[in-house]
Parts: structure tokens; sequence; C-alpha cells
């Protein structure tokens, strides 16, 4: 029997990772604390000064009407501000005695009443005519506060979001964190899985319900093959790799065009600014070469036809056999073309603040190799051949951070193209138990 | 089989419990689809002590990426209306075995069943112990070049 000592802090070692389980739950439940008391105070702190005396003046504040003895545009008695605000001195009666103040809104006293807009202060103040009557508000609880303008602030309001949104994630983490507590890792695995299989429940597919961690297929058997069953759908980063090439090539040249533009207006005006133009050089040759660059995977995109694989049945099972088409399209003189069967693994962790993806093939086998040999305009090569998932190969699996994958690999090299390669995932289930078919 | 006391106290030597988890095959190899029987038992300790004990069958990753666990199957007995208490005795199962994740020894990732007792003490304490078993017999990887 071996003790484990306390650790202060996480570190992956190897294969497992260091640190102690409680103290990351008790870290974890300070942090949301942190959250919600924060929140709660600064909503307190909100609904307090502004929002509950504005929610007051609106609401329970009891209307009467006012002589307007005079107005003005007033600056803060303190040195240390700055900015103005409306001010309206009015006389009313309340609770049977006559009370004249000086007034706006229910910010009137607060800080925040102040503006550095002053035409917009000015603009308030022009409402009011001297030795006229206008209605104004005043606080049941204390008749001498009054108001002669009501309404809600909406930036105070949406303020509110703020604590709000800390007090949600604050409370909920804890919440969250008191459940979990003292629970074990298996406990809380069991629990996350039973609602996993509730959700799982209408789903009538083999692969959820009876092969728990295998992807499932469905999206690999939902197109039909020409020749084969199934024609199989291809992995590709191309499309996100020509967006981002196209993205930051329309940025650059935009930069490099402002900056010409800037350029040559200078020299029209008889200001020619030499240092501006050595500037442009650079950037202008980066900009070229990314337009050089976009243009180049285009053409290879669009003159490399497209990659077609056809399998006779999906998923695939160890030690069975199974036919498959491979189709390559375009006008090309191909020094090669091969197709491997190939079994990657892919771990994910985290590496300080990094997630990290590593993947290794643990199997590859050649399932077609064809050299030297030309692809005729408009009509696409193609070649079927007999495959074999290995019998005692692993089946896919795939969990939160590991993932061991099937797929076809083909690889090509044309004359006057750069090298191709095109992957095509497939779905390899367990050896199938006493031999049932399935 | 191995034990492990979860949380250490400084100064405060614990007695600790002694577990027993046998499974019916020797070799511990299954096939999917397949019945997993055991018996588990717990000892050297006072029974009053015992708070719950948690049976599961699960398995769990090892290697370069995080750990991922999945429970096949979670039993937790309590001590509550338990007498006279009864958790240390001798207790059977049997569980039938999914078809997947199957065992694997990979370069980057291994899954590895295993039957986990936990134990947990009236004091706040729990101690694990583990009967690991291989699910159907998948060969061990090599790494191959691209």
């Amino acid at each position: 029997m071996a003790g484990r000592s306390f650790r202060m802090y996480g570190k992956k070692r190897g294969n497992r990772r260091t640190g102690s389980k409680a103290l990351a739950s008790v870290g974890e439940a300070v942090a949301f604390l942190f959250f919600l008391v924060l929140g709660t105070w600064f909503m307190v702190l909100l609904v307090r000064m502004p929002v509950l005396p504005e929610w007051r003046a609106n609401h329970d504040f009891v209307e009467t009407t006012g002589v307007v003895k005079s107005v003005k545009v007033g600056q803060p008695f303190d040195g240390n501000q700055t900015g103005y605000r409306a001010e309206v001195q009015i006389e009313y009666v309340a609770d049977g005695q006559t009370r004249r103040h000086w007034t706006y809104d229910i910010s009137f006293d607060t800080p925040w009443a102040y503006s550095s807009d002053r035409d917009g202060q000015q603009a308030l103040t022009d409402r009011f005519e001297l030795g006229k009557i206008y209605p104004c508000w005043f606080d049941p609880r204390n008749p001498d506060t009054v108001v002669v303008s009501r309404g809600y602030s909406g930036w105070l309001w949406s303020l509110l979001v703020l604590p709000a949104s800390f007090i949600l994630i604050g409370g909920g983490g804890l919440i969250y964190a008191v459940l979990q507590w003292g629970k074990s890792a298996e406990r809380l695995a069991a629990q996350a899985q039973l609602a996993d299989r509730l959700e799982q429940f209408d789903d009538s597919t083999a692969g959820a319900k009876d092969f728990p961690n295998v992807p499932r297929d469905a999206n690999l058997t939902n197109s039909p093959g020409t020749r084969l069953k199934y024609r199989l759908p291809i992995i590709t980063t191309y499309g996100w790799r020509l967006a981002a090439v196209t993205l930051l090539a329309l940025v650059w040249n935009g930069i490099v065009v402002a900056l010409m533009v800037m350029a040559v207006r200078r020299a029209i005006e008889g200001r020619t600014d030499v240092w501006l133009f050595v500037l442009i050089v650079p950037f202008l040759a980066g900009g070229l070469w990314l337009i050089y660059f976009l243009v180049r995977q285009v053409v290879i995109a669009s003159g490399v036809g497209p990659t077609q694989l056809e399998v006779s049945d999906h998923p695939l099972f160890p030690g069975r056999h199974y036919d498959l088409l491979l189709s390559q399209a375009g006008r090309l003189t191909m020094k090669s073309l091969i197709v491997d069967l190939v079994c990657e693994e892919q771990a994910t962790f985290r590496q300080g603040t990094d997630t990290r993806t590593h993947n290794c093939r643990v199997y590859q086998k050649r399932v077609f190799d064809r050299q030297e040999f030309d692809i005729p305009q408009g009509l696409a090569f193609q070649q079927q051949c007999r495959i074999e998932i290995p019998a005692e190969a692993m089946h896919s699996f795939r969990a939160d951070h590991n993932e061991v994958q099937w797929k076809f690999v083909v690889r090509g090299e044309a004359g006057g193209w750069p090298p191709f390669e095109r992957s095509f995932p497939i779905v390899v289930y367990p050896k199938p138990a006493g031999g049932r078919r399935l | 089989m191995t034990t492990i006391e979860r949380n250490y106290s400084v100064g405060r030597p614990m007695r600790e419990p002694l577990f027993s988890i046998v499974l019916d095959k020797l070799q511990r190899v299954y096939q999917p689809g397949e019945a997993l029987r055991g018996e588990y038992q717990i000892d050297a300790i006072d029974p009053s002590d015992l708070r719950a004990v948690e049976l599961s069958v699960l398995w769990y990753s090892e290697g370069k990426g995080e750990e991922d666990l999945a429970v096949h199957y979670f039993e937790r007995l309590t001590a509550e209306n338990d007498e006279p208490p009864t958790l240390h005795e001798l207790h059977r199962f049997e569980v039938t075995l999914p078809n997947s994740p199957l065992s694997y020894e990979g370069v980057f990732i291994k899954i590895r069943w295993c039957v986990r007792l936990r134990v947990f003490l009236r004091q706040g304490k729990d101690f694990v112990s583990e009967r690991d078993f291989q699910l159907g017999e998948v060969p061990f990887a090599q790494p191959v070049q691209p």
C-alpha cells in the first residue's frame, strides 16, 4: 500500500498528471466564490446608488407642480471635478409647506450628473422659462428631494449586465463545485454518462449504443457511390488554408495600396516623402508574393482534379475484405498515384496554457500503387482494388483527449504540379464477438 | 492489485483497510460481451468505520494525452441503515462487458480496463484499490514512418 503525498500544483509527468484533486476543487470553489462576491458587491453598489433612486423617482415620487425661479448650467464646486450640469431652481408645495430647491433629475447630487457636453446641458435648461409653472416630483419620504425631469438612463441599466454575469458565473460555478464536492471521479463519470445515455436513447444507430467510444459512421455512409456502395467523404483543410491566404493577401495589399495613395498624394502636392517610398518597397514585394502564392494555390486546387474513393461496405471490420474504387479526374501526366490504409493515434494534451495535439502512425499498408501514366481530358482514371483490414487491428476509438483514426491516404504526383495528399476517414469496428454478423 | 491512500495526513498514522478483489479468470482476459464475475471483501478495519463502498468497472487512458475515463458499471453501497454493518463482507458482482473500447497498448494511447474499489471512511478519508483485466486481444502497436 502506497501513500500519496499532498501536492500543491499539478503537472503532467509522462503518462500521468500530478497534483491534489481536493486542492483543485477548493481552488475552483474559491475562484467561483470570488466571482460571486465581486458580482454581488458591484450589484448592491449599483442598485443602492443609481438604480434604486432612479426607479423610485419614476414610480414612488409624488407628482405636483412648481414655479421655476432660476435656471443655469452649473459647474462643480470641487476643483478636482470638471463638467457641466443643468440646474433648475423650483419652488413647490409639499406636505403643506412651500419649498425651494436646486435640482434637475435624480442624479443631480451625484458625480455622474456632470457632463463634458456644455451645449447639451444648456439645451436641457433652455426648456425651462423663469416664472412659469412646470410639473415636478418629490419624494414622499423626504419632500425636500425633488426632480423636474424623470426617465431611465439606458447605460445605467445595461451596466447591470456586468455584475449579473459575474453572479451567474460565480453562483453557477459554486453550485457545480459543491455538487461535485466529495464525489469520486468514477461517480462523477457515471453520472455524466447516464446523461449521455439518456440523450442516445432515441438513437437507433449501432455505434452510439452498442459500441461505446467508436465514432459513428453516419457521415460516411450518407453518400452512395457510382460503382460501390458508399462514396467516402474527404478530409480537407485546404479550403480553410485558401480562405486564410486570401484574407491575408487582401489585408496586406489593402495596407500597401493605402500607403501608395498617401505617398503619391504627397508627391503631387510637392511634398515628396522619399522614406515613405522606401518603406513601401518591401511591403509591395510581400504583397506581390502573396498574390502569386494565392494564385498558385487556386490553380493547384482547380488544376489537379478531384479524387474520389468508394468502398463496398461500411463500417469495416478486422479480418474482412472489401472492394475499394479509386477515381482521379483531371488532365494529368501522373508520375505516381498511391493509396495507403493508415491508422493513427491522436493525443491531445495541455502544455502550459496551450492545447496541443500529437499524431503517431501505428499502421500503414499500401493498397494501390501506380507509376507513370496519363489521365486524358474528360475521362477520370478509375481502378478497383481489394483491401483487407488486419485481423488484429485496433478499432476506431474516440474520447475527449485520445483518438484512434483509420483512413485511406491518397498521394499523387503529377508533372508540372506540386505533390498532393488527400485523406478519406473510415470507421473500423471491433471484431464481432463469437463470429456474429453485424 | 494496487491500493492508494488518496488523503494523506501528516503525523497521524492511519490504519489502512485491506482489499481483496478476485476475478473469476486467472489470466484476466475477457472478450466483448462476456460476463465478468468477481468478488470483493474489505478487511483489517472496524466495520463501523466504513461510510460507503463504490465498485466500478471502468476504462481509463494513459499516455501522452490527457486522461479519459468512462465507467461501464457503477455501484455504491452506503452504511445508512446498514445494521449490523455489512459493507466489509464478501460481495459478489457480475457485469456483462461492452463491445468497446478494447484494451489497447498503443504508442501515445493506452486503454486500460479495471475493477476499481473505493472505500470511504467515516473520518473522510478514502482508499482505492484496482484489479486490472484485459478486454479483447489487440496486439501492441508500434510506430511506423509515414
